[in-house]
């Protein structure tokens, strides 16, 4: 059970009780609610916000290759798994994704979490623009995408 | 042949637009289309370093959302985008 989505800021807000409502079942024993925010300081420079940009057709179709990846590589059946990623200027403190998990059991729980966000980072789409103190700001370096596949 | 060039992330500072267009001739791979771009970088603003190597470590991906190789050939009007190195979360 999936659910994706790329939430544009100037349209909507994400919600933890949405993500808590996807993954709620008697069949999961355990869940985890990982969050991402936007944090003060990045490499010795005051951060006041970052912008999000994304490709959303790309984003969501890594979303549903990763979830449907987990079957074969982490051995996962059983799961509900909430990813919503925001697009546009987030300020300090506040929500950039959403993974919200839900399995039988506690392990397999953990893993699925962490996998989850790690290869989001690895092959995802998205990309931050800092925005600083001194009124400047900057698009983080990133990690580049094979070309040559 | 048209070719519309959406930009995302740190190549969105290559135009106000969302978007570069290039008009081609012949077909051409994105290999070709890197070089294109590079000189539109070197003619709108001079040759800017930075600019270029986001253009160098950068894929490219086709109408249908596929991340596509540097022989990968346009051989009709397009929109392909240019994804630079990527970081989310």
């Amino acid at each position: 059970m999936l659910h994706t989505k790329i939430v544009d800021l100037k349209k909507e807000q994400v919600n933890l009780d949405s993500a808590n409502k996807f993954i709620a079942s008697s069949k999961f024993g355990a869940s985890i609610i990982f969050t991402g925010t936007v944090r003060e300081l990045n490499e010795n420079k005051k951060v006041t916000g970052i912008t999000y940009d994304a490709h959303d057709a790309m984003v969501i179709k890594s979303f549903k290759e990763i979830y449907d990846e987990v079957d074969d590589k982490l051995k996962i059946k059983d799961k509900a798994v909430f990813i919503e990623h925001v697009k546009g200027y987030v300020g300090l403190g506040e929500l950039s994704i959403i993974i919200a998990v839900a399995t039988p059991h506690r392990a397999e729980c953990f893993i699925l979490s962490r996998y989850i966000i790690e290869e989001i980072k690895k092959r995802s789409p998205i990309w931050k623009k800092e925005h600083y103190e001194n009124e400047e700001s900057e698009w983080l370096k990133g990690t580049s995408i094979n070309v040559n596949q | 042949m048209k070719i519309k060039l959406e930009l995302f992330g740190a190549s969105r500072d290559f135009s106000d637009k969302e978007y570069l267009e290039f008009n081609i001739q012949n077909k051409i791979s994105i290999k070709e289309l890197r070089k294109k771009i590079i000189t539109y970088i070197d003619t709108n603003f001079s040759g800017n370093e930075n600019f270029k190597k986001i253009i160098e470590n950068s894929a490219f991906c086709s109408e249908d959302n596929n991340i596509i190789s540097d022989n990968y050939k346009i051989t009709k009007d397009q929109k392909i985008g240019i994804i630079p190195p990527i970081g989310g979360g």
